[in-house]
């Protein structure tokens, strides 16, 4: 099933994404350099720098080139992105939260540089995020750039990602509704999704209606990323994801595909991509052509 | 969050520090407020993680047991997780736009994220766990310099201060900091028994165990005269100037007065 628009077939989707995950990490390499002291910034470089599919910031940076902005105007945004959401995953890592050993087909940040290192470098990526974006952006209001720091700001904090991790780490061996499944994924996953294309529309110089049609974009996929991501978790080996599998079960996390069947699950994803994809249709077909193309990429992806 | 941010034990140095900074200027103090309060989220932030058990491992702090004693290692990560980016997000929700133009919150919250960030105290405490060749003087410097540091240095960035103004408050605000901490240091080892030695959990150096008693007094001496020094040169602010001054003299006198 790829509910793509099949009106767009001169884009070349995984070239894009190629293209742009390798400015990003480009860009990435440069805003974390490796100075003193040298261990915390290796620990930093190491999560970071550690591969990952860049969906954040390419879906920051094309949603700036959606509204019409160049690339640029967002990278430092962008960055900013990968850089909390590898704080988020470093911290949840850790033995008193998740206890994972492996990330990304790599062993976690704590297992290699210890806990105290890895709970330093997650809050140093934390700020650096935000001072990124305010001593970087070039060529963008401040206006524009507060309100996009703003976002980020309640994205990440007690209203978002901290949320979404305290919920799930006290609805462990619980009974859990799909109403509390869906809180954790929204505020743990779709939040930092949305404030990805959100803060791109600001960037790029999006007026008030464009930034609230991305934002609607945004929340569909968030919740995609997360129901796809259970559905892997219950099909796919541990090798394939790069990251622990099947780890929900055992700990008895709530899932979508524990909670509502698998064949379900994976409709419900579908009907995530028509949603965003609908979204889309009040801009040039072919400015957004990668974030149709995204979602489905993020609905069809294999780790 | 709360818990640690509204501690009563709290002495709110850092957010009197940028406020009269930012009046020594002509700021109001209705524009310095919101980043006041953000300096407090992310030194409580620091607070919290630097006591974890991994790290410092303190049980207590501002007078009640610390964070995670109470709520236990993974909430008190997530409550300093969760303060640091509420700062930035108060800092622009909060701000009267009509007292301070836009480009100034920047370079307050890019000053704010580099002190609390992987050179900054991040940087210090990282330096404080492993111990090794770093100097004491460094390693204090980062830790506890960079707060005051960041606190004079955003009041004078949200009233609009020249640079050489600002690297003046810099100065002063780094010595000011460290010296809170030498005599915090002087007043622990003052009240220190024996039987409490043995308890000691804190892995973090300090001037008193590092140099003496005596050496610790000479060390807060210079740098009470070094941050009075950098005032000097705010001379013709009159005696807006005052607060400031007084500051130094509390830091350094809550030990030679008296010994409670």
């Amino acid at each position: 099933t790829q509910p793509l628009n099949l009106s767009l077939p001169t884009f070349e989707f995984k070239e894009y994404m190629l293209m742009k995950a390798k400015q990003v990490n480009e860009a990435l390499e440069e805003a974390v350099p490796l100075r003193n002291p040298i261990k915390i910034h290796e620990a930093m470089r190491y999560s970071l720098l550690a591969g990952g599919k860049r969906v954040r910031p390419v879906l920051c940076i094309a949603s700036c080139e959606l509204v019409g902005g160049e690339e640029s105007l967002a990278m430092p945004t962008a960055c900013a992105l990968e850089m909390i959401h590898t704080m988020s995953l470093i911290h949840d890592d850790l033995p008193c939260m998740d206890d994972d050993d492996l990330r990304r087909g790599k062993p976690t940040n704590h297992k290699v540089f210890g806990e105290d290192t890895a709970i330093l470098a997650g809050d140093a990526l934390l700020s650096l995020a935000f001072e990124h974006v305010a001593a970087k952006t070039m060529n963008v209001s401040a206006d524009r750039v507060l309100r996009a720091i703003a976002e980020l700001g309640s994205a990440v904090g007690s209203e978002g990602l901290v949320a979404g991790q305290i919920v799930d780490l006290t609805s462990e061996g619980k009974d859990v509704s799909l109403s509390d499944l869906e809180y954790i994924h929204v505020h743990k996953t779709a939040k930092l999704l949305e404030a990805a294309v959100v803060c791109g529309a600001i960037m790029g110089g999006g007026d008030v209606s464009e930034i609230e049609k991305v934002r609607k974009y945004a929340r569909c996929i968030g919740l995609l990323f997360q129901v796809v991501d259970d559905i892997l978790d219950v099909t796919k080996s541990s090798k394939e994801l790069g990251k622990t599998a099947g780890k929900d079960l055992v700990s008895d996390k709530a899932t979508y595909p524990k909670l509502m069947g698998l064949e379900n699950a994976k409709k419900f994803a579908g009907e995530l991509v028509d949603q965003a994809i609908l979204e889309l249709a009040y801009f040039d077909a072919q400015k957004a052509a990668p974030l149709y193309h995204l979602a489905g990429y993020i609905a069809s992806r294999q780790n | 969050m709360r818990y640690s941010a509204l501690a009563e034990g709290a002495k709110r140095a850092p957010p009197v520090m940028c406020v009269a900074a930012c009046e020594l200027f002509g700021g109001d103090r209705f524009a310095a407020f919101p980043t006041a309060c953000a300096l407090e989220m992310v030194h409580t932030a620091s607070l919290i993680h630097d006591d974890l058990p991994c790290m410092d491992d303190d049980p207590s702090r501002r007078g009640q047991p610390s964070n995670h004693t109470i709520y236990g290692v993974d909430m008190a990560i997530l409550a300093g997780d969760a303060l640091f980016p509420l700062a930035f997000r108060h800092i622009v929700s909060n701000t009267p736009t009509s007292l301070v133009p836009e480009t100034r919150l920047l370079r307050v919250i890019a000053e704010i994220a580099r002190a609390v960030g992987s050179t900054g105290m991040a940087a210090g405490q990282f330096l404080d766990l492993e111990g090794g060749p770093n100097s004491i003087e460094f390693v204090q410097e980062k830790k506890f310099g960079e707060m005051g540091e960041c606190s004079a240095v955003c009041g004078g960035f949200l009233a609009g201060a020249e640079d050489d103004d600002i690297e003046r408050l810099r100065k002063y605000g780094r010595a000011v900091g460290v010296l809170y901490q030498v005599v915090d240091d002087l007043l622990e080892a003052k009240t220190r028994s024996d039987k409490d030695e043995k308890n000691k959990k804190r892995k973090g150096q300090s001037y008193v165990a590092f140099y003496g008693v005596e050496k610790a007094m000479e060390v807060a001496e210079d740098l009470r005269a070094k941050a009075k020094k950098e005032l000097d040169g705010f001379q013709q602010y009159g005696e807006k100037v005052l607060p400031l001054y007084s500051f130094v003299d509390y830091a350094a006198d809550r030990t030679f007065s008296n010994g409670d």
